[in-house]
């Protein structure tokens, strides 16, 4: 297909996470159960540099185009500085890191982890870390608008913090999904965010607590298909919200990625099915490209993976499906 | 190799109607004309996905009232399935249509349906008289000559079920001439804990093949080896150790489902290097083989994960830090096959607990102190290197 492109020398194992550079709109960092952070340029579609870990690597985020920093298995919040090929530790955590995140607005690095802390790192003061904040779950995914930071944790707990006040959470939350949070992303326009659960459904929320904007947020099923009157109900693993449009990519263990309209509640498109789960999507800057992670997820644990086939990474240029209809700019 | 053989044995055939063709050409055209066809205008798409933008974009009809694919059989008129030829049919349906072939060609059960890889890697000849010769004596050399007059008795007895029709294994088992595992060691593992089955039941459900270290077996065990079903108590010759477990409850019954383990093998349990294959009862039984050899095309997990890293770190457990905060999944109202379904714990928790991933929390601390370059983690990092160097030979 000539819409789709994809990348060579893919990771060896699953991939955790895929991330485009928030200025150049061709590097993209992709972060694996291999042990690596790979930096692709798109354009050429060559592999720039690889970043070996101590293990596997859950969560990838870039600060600007030369720097990134990531955390996985071994506990680490390491500065990975993309021309040089160079990794400087950050620091710790207790537990494995599930997410990492960068705040524009703060110009600090964001972890969350298993060890129920949220902690803020700035790279270049003498000790990394400025702060940790303890949760009441572990902490899944994060992601950050403006001054809002959304905490997803286990047992469907969501903490919505400003992050110039981390000493108590602006809003706490039970996710409206009934079952396990998979997925998060807050909007672009920073109005609110949207939650994904195992359990082929999400939610889309508000940070307004007004009960006038609250009324607004909603759910729906997506990632299923009902064969011989049997519903099969995959995880959306993955929520990303175009950088232009406001639209939003949704993906799952189904190996199928939908692009939604939120406000008018719409699917604007649903792709081809790929032939794995995937894990992770993400827009680049100018909101062009979508780049689709594809491997498998354990949903089924090590049965799976004895099955499962070759991680892929899908470039795929968008056109105008991702734009919501009537778009005047 | 299966697939070669797949494409003998069954011709193209439509996922939505189920009709055969010649070949894929003729199917695509019979695709284009019986269910990619637009009901509102004469043009023929390629795909239901075609058919589906064609509808919406050109006849403005929103996606929810979207016509079923026509001429399709019921549960095969939607749009989620992408076809194209014979590409991009579900799995499952693959399998249930080869079932069926094979069941209106009378052909035996698995002979299409059974992906070739599956099945064990004994070579698929019977053997001959004076190679299975040659594996008694061996294997009298190897018990010991005391044993060995056990076996003609053994093998009288038996006549009835070496007659029964083979059904797994395409080559007859040679009657006459097969030894029943003469003489197995007193005290001898039994073959199917827990599940001594009936006499005859045998040949055609072996769910694993002999097993490849068996003592007295050089080489490739028969295809179809019978395994001995329980002679007749009055027929045991005196002092013939039984050459099949003693019927249910006689024996000390291991873990149901547990692989069994050759003869002479050390202990299953417990023994050192050995990887403890999951305890879980019921669960399907795999070749001892390959809880026994490492293979290399398969993911296995082996041996700790990262090099030598934490050879001496087990992975824990998963616990709820807070169990107040325990998660039980909602019961779902409609009959709901969810793909994912622990509450508690996220599918890459439990990833990250599997031997393949697991990493020692704390190794870590002395090396984070300041901030490290890249030469020195790279360097402590080798013998990860290494295990990446066999990933990358499998893939």
């Amino acid at each position: 297909m000539s819409d789709q492109l994809e990348l060579a020398s893919p990771p060896f194992d699953s991939i955790s996470s895929v991330r485009f550079s928030p200025t150049n709109a061709h590097q993209l960092l992709v972060s694996s159960w291999d042990a690596t952070v790979r930096y692709y340029d798109i354009a050429s579609n060559e592999q720039r540099a690889k970043f070996d870990h101590r293990a596997a690597v859950l969560s990838i985020a870039f600060s600007d185009a030369s720097h990134a920093y990531s955390g996985g298995l071994d506990t680490s919040v390491r500065e990975l500085e993309l021309e040089t090929e160079k990794i400087y530790n950050l620091g710790q955590h207790a537990d494995s890191i599930s997410s990492i995140c960068h705040s524009r607005e703060a110009n600090t690095v964001i972890s969350g982890s298993w060890d129920r802390t949220v902690r803020f790192w700035d790279p270049r003061a003498s000790t990394a870390q400025q702060s940790s904040h303890d949760l009441p779950e572990r902490v899944y995914f994060m992601d950050t608008v403006n001054n809002h930071l959304v905490v997803a944790m286990a047992s469907r707990l969501i903490h919505i913090y400003d992050i110039r006040k981390m000493d108590k959470p602006e809003q706490t939350r039970e996710s409206s999904l009934k079952f396990m949070t998979r997925a998060l992303a807050c909007m672009i326009d920073g109005q609110g965010y949207a939650t994904a659960s195992v359990e082929g459904r999400i939610a889309v929320e508000y940070f307004d607590p007004s009960p006038e904007i609250q009324d607004k947020k909603y759910a729906f099923k997506c990632h299923r298909q009902t064969i011989d009157e049997v519903d099969h109900v995959w995880p959306v693993n993955a929520l990303a919200f175009h950088p232009i449009y406001n639209t939003f990519a949704s993906a799952g263990s189904d190996g199928t990625v939908s692009i939604w309209d939120h406000k008018v509640k719409k699917r604007l498109r649903q792709y081809p099915r790929y032939h794995s789960a995937i894990p992770s999507v993400a827009f680049n800057s100018d909101g062009t490209k979508l780049a689709v992670g594809v491997s498998y997820t354990w949903d089924t644990g090590e049965e799976g993976a004895k099955t499962a086939e070759r991680p892929g990474i899908y470039i795929r240029t968008l056109g105008e499906e991702v734009k919501p209809k009537g778009w005047t700019g | 190799m299966a697939k070669k053989k797949n494409k003998q044995i069954l011709r193209p055939w439509c996922w939505y109607c189920e009709r055969e063709f010649e070949d894929e050409k003729v199917l695509m055209q019979h695709q284009k004309a019986k269910h990619f066809k637009c009901n509102m205008c004469p043009r023929r798409l390629n795909t239901a996905g075609g058919l589906a933008v064609h509808i919406q974009q050109v006849h403005k009809l929103e996606p929810e009232n979207l016509p079923r694919i026509e001429n399709a059989l019921p549960g095969r008129d939607g749009y989620e399935v992408e076809i194209f030829g014979m590409e991009g049919i579900p799995a499952p349906d693959v399998a249930d249509y080869k079932r069926r072939k094979e069941i209106e060609l009378g052909l035996s059960a698995g002979s299409i349906s059974q992906p070739q890889a599956k099945r064990p890697k004994t070579e698929n000849r019977p053997l001959t008289e004076e190679e299975l010769k040659a594996q008694l004596e061996a294997h009298k050399a190897l018990m010991g000559a005391s044993e060995a007059p056990a076996a003609p008795t053994t093998d009288a007895s038996q006549g009835g079920v070496y007659g029964a029709p083979p059904q797994a294994y395409a080559a007859p088992p040679t009657p006459a001439v097969v030894p029943p595992m003469p003489g197995l060691p007193p005290g001898a593992p039994p073959f199917f804990p827990g599940m001594p089955p009936p006499p005859g039941a045998f040949p055609g459900q072996m769910p694993f093949p002999p097993f490849p270290g068996m003592p007295g077996m050089p080489g490739p065990p028969p295809p179809g080896f019978p395994v001995p079903p329980f002679p007749p108590m009055g027929m045991m010759p005196p002092g013939a150790s039984p050459p099949f477990p003693p019927p249910p409850g006689a024996l000390r019954a291991p873990v149901p489902g547990f692989p069994p383990f050759p003869p002479g093998a050390s202990p299953p349990f417990g023994a050192p290097g050995m990887p403890t294959p999951p305890l879980i009862p019921g669960a399907t039984p795999m070749p001892p083989s390959a809880s026994v050899t490492p293979n290399p095309s398969q993911y296995t997990p082996n041996g700790p994960p990262h090099g030598g890293a934490t050879p001496s770190a087990q992975p824990p457990q998963l616990t709820l830090p807070d169990p107040t905060l325990a998660q039980t999944n909602p019961e779902l109202k409609k009959k709901t096959s969810l793909k994912y379904e622990d509450p508690n714990f996220s599918p890459d928790e439990r990833r990250a607990i599997h031997p393949r991933y697991y990493f020692a929390k704390g190794q870590l601390a002395s090396a984070s102190e300041s901030k490290t370059d890249a030469a020195q983690i790279s360097a402590s990092d080798e013998s990860r290197g290494k295990k990446r160097a066999r990933a990358e030979d499998f893939l």
